[in-house]
């Protein structure tokens, strides 16, 4: 079966009917420890997924292997039609597609917010120099910090930082983002402004899929709640089927633990 | 009601910072009075050496070989000549580095001039007055003249010219030995003292440091064979003393060459030597330096497509470099004054002209060795000093902003 029959079989459950990211039976294993335990998902184009699960239970593994950080050993991954494969330039293909936001940041501290945010403009992208900038502040103001585009990452907040890191990541003009618990390294007056320019993204249109711990964006903004443990995706729904009449013994007892 | 909070006062000034530091009970009182005493009895005796009982004769009569040992002094004007442009090249790369800086008027300049470059100063003028020669003096001034120049230019200069500039700088030194080498000049078999310590130095400086960082990067690297050569090398490099790899440059050399084929001049064998040699250091040192980078760097350059070689250029090294900065410029100043060892065959560099001037006829049998030694080790001390602290300079200003 090639991928374009994957991705024709696929059954999309959400947004606009074309998948944009299917996986299927993605497994991982880290020596003898398997992370992944044959993961299927299909995210439609402009869907919006949120993984939750306990610490330990694959969610920042598996969207790490969306954008080859991390190399599945089983399963196929196909985003926007190209298939992962071994070959460093399908990879690369497949990165530049996808934005990743980290929960440490990763801003490069040595550059200026702006350098951060244009250098793989115009490196990958081989965009030249004004128009990098001018793409970049016109990201810098859309999370709301184009007057800090001088600055180095160290003079900001943790908060500006994250959203520095969306910036970067949508200057690249991907169609799809990946967060990586991205409030979870935040002080708590800080969430909320992460989270608005998130929020803001999922309106606009943007598919992607969220590792956090924020219920409350959960039930807000994700089409369907996934929730992962052990390494298995143990129940998958929309936000009001999955807080409202989850099925599963272990979703339960997860959402009792953290509600 | 408001309390104006104001910091609790602290008793300060000379004595309470004499009683508390060195008179603090009277056994300190013993000792800093004993110390201090030694010291300042050293101190005067050295002092009073150099003033009455040193020879200084020696030094200022061969004031022209410590600077280029046997050059012919007919050519000595292309010299001249190399350091003006020298001179402008440096005026030009400080003028275009303060660009972007809010203007200084002239006073401020050369109060940060002071601040940077006392010890260079104080040997020019030092220089002089051992001199005490027309000639010295109008080549300080005209390279004062043409630094002066070039920093105007560099402050001119269009941001659009960067290049050019840079282009300027960089070519500087090439600029530099061919003038004095090329167009039936004096090749550099025939270049000594400072001179040829200079070049030793930053030939081996300018080869070793993208040496190294291949190295650095070759240990880290995926490919087995380019891991293990570099491994390899390393190991084998750092496990021999310097010395042992001149005398192998330098003697042995020529036994391994096939008949007909002639071996390298010395001096260019000396600076393949350091280069060797300070590579392998340097490869440590940065290595240290990328384990330093955290990989969540490496992972956000990835995930926003940047390739292997992008990634470390534009990320890693530049961050690893940053670290390091300390002890990479200590291997720079240790070369610095490793080049002296070339002396050994006979190349006269600073330390061979201050050996070999006191078998001179004139001087033969007087003792004179201090002198010249102390005369050189200033001039080494003002190198690598001067070196330290631009490094600790350029620590600074890459510090700002980091997290």
């Amino acid at each position: 079966m090639t991928h374009e029959d994957l991705a024709a079989g696929a059954v999309v459950a959400g947004g606009t009917g074309e998948p944009m990211i299917i996986c299927e039976g993605v497994e991982k294993w880290f020596d003898d420890f398997q992370a992944l335990k044959g993961i299927d998902l299909v995210v439609g184009t402009q869907e919006v997924v949120v993984v939750i699960g306990p610490s330990g239970s694959g969610k920042s593994t598996l969207i790490r292997c969306i954008n080859r950080l991390e190399e599945h050993d089983r399963g196929r991954i196909i985003v926007d039609g190209v298939e992962m494969g071994d070959d460093i330039r399908n990879i690369q293909e497949i990165r530049r597609e996808v934005g990743m936001v980290f929960q440490q940041f990763n801003l490069f501290p040595h550059l200026t917010v702006l350098d951060n945010v244009t250098l793989a403009v115009r490196r990958v992208r081989k965009k030249p120099k004004a128009e990098a900038d001018e793409l970049a502040m016109e990201m810098l103001t859309r999370v709301q910090i184009p007057e800090q585009a001088a600055k180095y990452p160290g003079q900001l907040s943790g908060g500006q930082q994250q959203r520095v890191a969306i910036a970067r990541a949508l200057a690249m003009q991907p169609k799809v983002m990946l967060f990586d618990e991205p409030t979870s390294a935040l002080d708590p007056e800080m969430i909320k402004e992460v989270l608005d320019v998130m929020k803001e993204l999922a309106v606009s249109g943007m598919t992607m899929i969220v590792v956090t711990h924020e219920m409350g964006f959960a039930k807000e903004v994700a089409d369907r709640v996934m929730f992962m443990a052990d390494g298995e995706v143990v129940e998958v729904g929309t936000p009001q089927h999955f807080f409202e009449s989850p099925e599963e013994d272990r979703t339960k007892l997860f959402l009792t633990q953290i509600l | 009601m408001t309390t104006t909070a104001k910091p609790p006062v602290r008793t300060t000034g000379p004595l309470k910072w004499l009683n508390d530091n060195v008179f603090r009970t009277w056994w300190d009182g013993i000792v800093t009075v004993v110390a201090g005493g030694l010291l300042l009895w050293l101190l005067g005796s050295f002092l009073s050496w150099v003033f009455t009982s040193a020879e200084w004769d020696i030094v200022r009569v061969n004031l022209v070989t410590f600077m280029v040992g046997r050059f012919p002094r007919e050519e000595l004007w292309r010299v001249g000549v190399a350091l003006l442009i020298l001179a402008f090249a440096g005026g030009l790369l400080l003028g275009m580095s303060l660009r972007l800086k809010p203007r200084v008027t002239a006073l401020e300049a050369l109060r940060t001039f002071a601040v940077r470059a006392w010890p260079v100063a104080i040997l020019v003028v030092l220089l002089l007055i051992l001199a005490s020669s027309l000639s010295a003096l109008v080549l300080v001034a005209g390279a004062t003249l043409a630094f002066i120049i070039g920093r105007g230019g560099g402050y001119r200069l269009p941001q659009s010219r960067t290049r050019l500039g840079m282009v300027v700088g960089l070519l500087s030194p090439f600029a530099f030995v061919a003038v004095i080498a090329g167009f039936g000049g004096v090749g550099w078999n025939l270049w000594g003292g400072l001179l040829l310590t200079m070049l030793l130095a930053v030939g081996g400086i300018a080869l070793s440091f993208p040496f190294g960082v291949m190295l650095a990067l070759g240990r880290r690297s995926t490919l087995p064979a380019a891991r293990w050569l570099s491994i390899t090398y390393i190991e084998v490099i750092r496990g021999v003393p310097l010395i042992t790899l001149l005398f192998m440059g330098f003697v042995m050399l020529t036994l391994f060459l096939p008949a007909g084929v002639s071996a390298p001049s010395l001096v260019i064998r000396g600076i393949v030597v350091l280069t060797i040699f300070t590579a392998a250091y340097v490869a440590e040192i940065v290595r240290g330096g990328l384990q330093s980078v955290p990989n969540g760097q490496v992972e956000a350059a990835h995930a926003l497509g940047m390739s292997p070689i992008q990634t470390t250029f534009n990320i890693v090294l530049p961050q690893a470099l940053t670290a390091v900065i300390p002890a990479l410029v200590g291997q720079f100043i240790s070369l610095f004054k490793d080049t002296s060892l070339v002396a050994i065959v006979g190349l006269l560099e600073l330390l061979g002209v201050a050996q070999a001037i006191t078998q001179q006829p004139a001087f033969a049998g007087q003792g004179l060795l201090l002198e010249t030694l102390l005369f050189a080790s200033l001039i080494f001390w003002v190198g690598s000093f001067t070196m330290s602290r631009e490094s600790q300079r350029l620590e600074k200003r890459l510090g700002v902003g980091e997290r």
